[in-house]
């Protein structure tokens, strides 16, 4: 490099190139070093604590117990019940999204006005603070004088404590709700992947006399598939430690049935204070959530060399 | 594709359009006619479309909220989460766009990460720490907890903005005498500015609509808008006109900022996802 850019500086005998890597450096380091402190280190902590029997209403008994909290996830049966809560909730929450997000991002796949205008406002939902959302389907709801509840009824869904009362339809209807918020993602998503195809081979495709059916099956879809899975990983993470919702609408009833894990955590932990417990069932939504990151890095990287070498 | 499109299939499918956005608009707009409802009139069976609209909810709020105080809160923690967010991640993005050395993508893919992590196992041992160190109900808890977060979102997100920015033109610069800092403030970040504003919008929007973290980590006096929002409902003399009022004020704002945003929010949400 030449002579002039160097001139005055004190670190003038370091070459360039070593400058270059220090001044990257001193840009970098306080974002990861916050997030080590911030971030990483209380994370060690709950790991920590999850292998004590640790209450801070009796914290001088706190003592080693190993894995007993974990095993506990399983042989608890509230925590059991909560497993498979969380399980169904997701399964069910994220396939629906699915499938009317991919029914919005087709209709959407056009470049008019009339769509983009449809695209901002079908978004307005992502935007809506959770615990809101959860209040107006509450109120929507509510068996003696919700707008929804009242039709039901009329129509002979009498459910003497609403939708979300009842514990048969409690669970049905918090994935209702969420897939209100946030299918409007998906379908963006897919949307995004939609746009990013070739053209020319569905055209070709229709001129070869495919049916509509046929292209999306054997033409779109195989070619949308990376848009499908970043769509679905990135919504099963969410779906999976859904809290805000749950906690406006149920609050985890009735009889537990939308006792989803996130909720049981915060509960146990800052409600109960039973530290121990709650980390265990923290760290063991880390680990589940970590495959799918591990699944999503996965998919990054692979779009990222395709992108690289186009 | 949509050439040889009929105008039958045209109709059906905006008339399809039209069918889910009054499924995905019709209840925020019952949220807020609420509000201007009387008392009686929410309880009218079936529900009148037509009524007098009032504006003793509002009147109802502000004898109950102190709302600039709320409001107040939630800015402040929203505000000071993005700005912390932005000053770390912005400068961390663009130096792992610029290195050479190959582990710095393990760097970015690390961040990536850490906004995988379920907030609750973050919260509990956080909030155990700042019960200790004094911080519990202060803004200072909320913000530093919610930039971890957000710094995260931000150096992907930028990272990825800064990666697709041609080295040349900094090169240049360099080699014309450009100190390294001025090759970054001066030439790099003003051509990201749409990232810096969808950055910007993601980072007040996560805060603003954050419940549980400063649920747990704020007090009466320090809580935000959000919070106050649930803690209002089953309180005596709250009615649902009053949270619907109550609503306006923790919801319209951000929805507002996102229309009016819209370009630079649905670049996020696409870009910044992964």
């Amino acid at each position: 490099m030449s002579s002039s850019l160097t001139a005055d500086d004190a670190r003038a005998r370091l070459p360039f190139h070593q400058r270059r890597r220090l001044f990257l450096f001193l840009l970098g380091a306080p974002a990861v070093v916050y997030v080590l402190i911030v971030a990483v280190w209380p994370l060690a902590q709950g790991i920590y604590d999850s292998f004590f029997d640790y209450s801070l209403l009796h914290p001088a008994n706190r003592h080693f117990v190993g894995f007993d909290n974990y095993t506990a996830l399983w042989t608890d049966d509230g925590a059991r019940r909560s497993v498979i809560v969380t399980i169904i909730f997701t399964i069910a929450a994220v396939g629906l999204e699915f499938l009317l997000g991919l029914g919005l991002a087709l209709l959407l796949w056009r470049d008019g006005r009339f769509e983009r205008v449809c695209l901002a406002l079908l978004l307005i939902p992502v935007t809506v603070t959770p615990v809101a959302v959860g209040l107006i389907f509450r109120a929507l709801l509510a068996p003696e004088f919700g707008i929804v509840g009242y039709y039901a009824a009329d129509l002979g869904l009498s459910i003497p404590r609403g939708f979300l009362g009842d514990p048969h339809t409690a669970l049905a209807t918090v994935v209702l709700i969420d897939a209100w918020e946030w299918t409007p993602l998906v379908a963006l998503i897919l949307l995004a992947g939609l746009k990013a195809l070739p053209t020319d081979v569905i055209e070709a495709a229709e001129a070869d006399g495919a049916t509509a059916w046929q292209r999306l099956r054997i033409i779109i879809f195989p070619m949308l598939l990376p848009a499908v899975f970043l769509a679905l990983i990135l919504r099963t993470m969410d779906a999976f430690r859904v809290f805000d919702i749950v906690f406006a609408t149920t609050g985890g009833g009735p009889a537990d049935a939308t006792n989803v894990l996130m909720f049981y955590a915060v509960k146990q932990g800052l409600q109960f204070f039973n530290v121990g417990f709650a980390s265990a069932i923290a760290n063991s939504m880390v680990l589940v959530i970590a495959v799918f990151a591990v699944a999503l890095i996965f998919l990054v990287r692979r779009a990222d060399r395709r992108a690289n070498e186009t | 594709m949509s050439r040889r499109v009929s105008t039958q299939a045209l109709i059906a499918r905006r008339a399809t359009l039209v069918f889910a956005l009054i499924i995905f608009l019709a209840p925020i707009l019952w949220l807020i006619t609420i509000a201007y409802k009387a008392k009686r009139d929410i309880f009218t069976m079936p529900p009148e479309l037509l009524f007098t609209p009032t504006l003793s909810n509002f009147s109802d709020v502000f004898k109950f909220f102190d709302i600039p105080e709320l409001i107040g809160s939630s800015l402040i923690i929203s505000l000071g989460s993005a700005a912390l967010s932005l000053l770390i991640g912005v400068p961390c993005a663009y130096a792992l766009a610029r290195s050479k050395a190959r582990w710095t993508v393990g760097v970015a893919y690390f961040f990536l990460a850490v906004r995988t992590v379920p907030q609750v196992a973050t919260l509990i041992p956080f909030y155990l720490m700042m019960r200790s160190l004094g911080l519990l109900g202060t803004w200072w808890a909320v913000i530093m907890l919610n930039a971890t977060l957000s710094a995260a979102f931000v150096v992907w997100m930028m990272y990825s903005y800064f990666r697709s920015l041609p080295r040349e033109v900094e090169e240049a610069a360099l080699t014309d005498g450009c100190s390294q800092f001025g090759a970054f403030w001066r030439i790099a970040l003003p051509l990201v500015r749409p990232g810096i504003i969808a950055c910007t919008l993601f980072c007040i929007m996560f805060a603003w609509n954050d419940y549980l973290i400063p649920a747990f980590l704020t007090r009466t006096e320090t809580r935000p808008i959000s919070v106050a929002l649930l803690s209002a409902f089953g309180m005596l003399d709250i009615t649902w006109g009053t949270l619907g009022a109550l609503a306006h004020f923790s919801t319209i704002p951000v929805v507002l900022l996102a229309l009016l945003l819209n370009r630079y929010f649905v670049q996020g949400l696409t870009r910044g996802v992964h």
